[in-house]
């Protein structure tokens, strides 16, 4: 068996599971301490899988490229309020190198743009919203060219950040403020996180309206050009 | 850039810190603990930030006081009702438990404030770089990149006005958004070019051939390993001699402080003696001669 898969099965079925345990016996606060080490233990596999599989240089340049884009591209729409490209370019890099390319993209992402504005108690959050909004995309979209349809990606990206990437980044408020953790008391702050995943989604789900067709044709075209992110032969 | 001596320590230590202090910071609910670490965060907050820092703070006192008053309207639990809300009870127990939530929401902020400032990007890589070397390289390259992208598109968004193409606050959405996407994927085109050539280099250079060497200037001098020790035996004390619980609702109650309570202050001004202590030996030299 590969080690990092080895690796990855101790991390799921020991180590979460222990933290699990232990966390909740923690006298204090737990929440927020567990829940956070279980987000960055559930990304561990990810990265593992990725050290060990020694990247060449043409994978490790373009994904720094994607997970730059999608910091930088917040320039372009600067006069939009609101209007983070930020997880569209993350999915769309999914839907065109792959889930595992996805959530690299958009764990690096957010935690290298977290070092121009400022670390958090949110960091580890973000980096596994993003990164999970890319590797979703890459599930469903990737190599399905079809299924690419404008309004298809639109509905699929709005509905990705309502339902599933900004409550993943209420859930750090849910266990940093709340005193008692109750599904009532979640959801309160949940409805609280609505509006503002509305204009997020709203936002994504435009973007990738308009952005996928030529940002898809792009990468595309250079995987063609040059060969990238397909296996490189030998090790020239 | 002056760094504070706290700052020129090896990684290692600041990391072990930051990771000891804001671990505690989030656990321990004690009044006094989390009074404390407010405190000590904001002092070494402020000697690192000086004057500017101030509003920092002040923003995180606002959402503490938010958070006290909004604790009661969701948590309902309490002996002593101040008056009902909507039917609801608002009761004191609850209130001071959002006092205590506040404190620790802004020990928290303001320790990661500390860490933004003492742990650099370079610092973090040099710390993992032996431990994930490829996931630091590219963490490496994105945060090369990203100003040079902004940048770029900066040029783009000029070169693009030049032309009368150029969208600014007084056209409308449909053309903002419009124009926007053409400065992304104009952006796409000439980043992707480029990584083309940066990847050859890196091959041509012979990446990926034998194990990847890494230079960094932080050596772990002896002081360092007497710092890990104190931090390492202060955390010990924290733990072992306990008197750190806590409750609020229904009912407050809240263990006897211990002695664990002044190791915990200690370990919590270990930065900020450092800062002063250089200060003091500066000024001292400055006024023999």
């Amino acid at each position: 068996m590969k080690k990092s898969t080895l690796f990855s099965i101790l991390t799921i079925f020991l180590l979460i599971p222990a933290t699990l345990y232990f966390g909740s016996h923690i006298k204090g606060r737990w929440y927020y301490l567990t829940s956070t080490l279980v987000i960055i233990e559930i990304m561990l596999p990810f990265f593992a899988s990725f050290e060990s599989r020694k990247p060449q240089s043409r994978e490790l340049v373009t994904l720094a490229v994607m997970a730059a884009l999608a910091t930088a591209s917040r320039v372009a729409f600067a006069f939009i309020p609101y209007f983070k490209a930020i997880t569209a370019v993350i999915m769309i890099t999914g839907i065109a190198f792959g889930p595992q390319a996805g959530f690299l993209t958009g764990a690096i992402s957010a935690f290298a743009s977290n070092f121009f504005f400022s670390q958090g108690p949110w960091t580890p959050w973000q980096m596994f919203a993003y990164g999970f909004a890319g590797f979703w995309a890459g599930l469903v979209f990737y190599g399905r060219q079809k299924w690419c349809r404008p309004w298809l990606l639109g509905v699929f990206g709005f509905l990705s950040i309502l339902l599933i990437v900004g409550p993943l980044l209420d859930c750090c408020t849910v266990f940093t403020v709340l005193s008692k953790l109750t599904w009532a008391n979640a959801l309160v702050i949940f409805g609280r996180g609505v509006p503002v995943n509305l204009i997020h989604g709203l936002g994504c789900g435009v973007t990738l309206m308009v952005l996928t067709k030529p940002l898809l044709y792009k990468l595309n075209r250079i995987q063609k050009k040059y060969g990238m992110m397909q296996k490189e032969e030998g090790n020239l | 850039m002056s760094q504070d001596s706290f700052s020129r320590c090896h990684p290692a230590v600041n990391f072990l810190y930051f990771v000891t202090v804001i671990g505690f910071g989030v656990v321990i609910q004690h009044p006094a603990y989390a009074i404390a670490g407010f405190l000590g965060a904001s002092l070494y907050y402020l000697l690192l930030k000086g004057r500017q820092g101030l509003s920092f703070i002040g923003s995180m006192a606002g959402m503490l006081v938010l958070i006290t008053l909004l604790n009661p309207l969701i948590n309902t639990s309490g002996e002593h009702i101040l008056f009902r809300l909507f039917g609801r009870p608002y009761t004191l127990e609850a209130m001071a438990y959002g006092a205590a939530l506040g404190v620790i929401f802004a020990l928290t902020m303001i320790w990661f404030g500390c860490y933004s400032e003492v742990l650099t990007s370079d610092k973090f890589t040099a710390l993992f770089g032996n431990l994930i070397p490829a996931l630091s390289l590219l963490l490496v390259m994105v945060l090369r990149l990203i100003p040079s992208f902004t940048r770029k598109t900066k040029q783009i968004i000029v070169a693009r006005s030049a032309i009368g193409k150029g969208a600014d606050a007084t056209e409308s959405r449909k053309d903002q958004i419009k124009s926007g996407i053409s400065i992304v994927s104009a952006l796409t085109d000439w980043a992707l070019e480029g990584s083309i050539v940066t990847a050859d280099s890196m091959r041509a250079r012979g990446y990926g051939c034998a194990k990847r060497t890494n230079f960094h200037i932080y050596c772990f001098r002896k002081s360092d390993a007497f710092l890990v020790g104190l931090i390492a035996l202060l955390a010990a004390l924290v733990l072992a001699l306990g008197g750190t619980e806590a409750g609020f609702t229904p009912y407050f109650y809240c263990d006897y402080v211990t002695l664990g309570f002044p190791a915990y202050c200690a370990l919590l001004l270990v930065p900020s003696i450092m800062y002063l202590r250089e200060a003091i030996v500066w000024n001292n030299l400055k006024f023999e001669t």
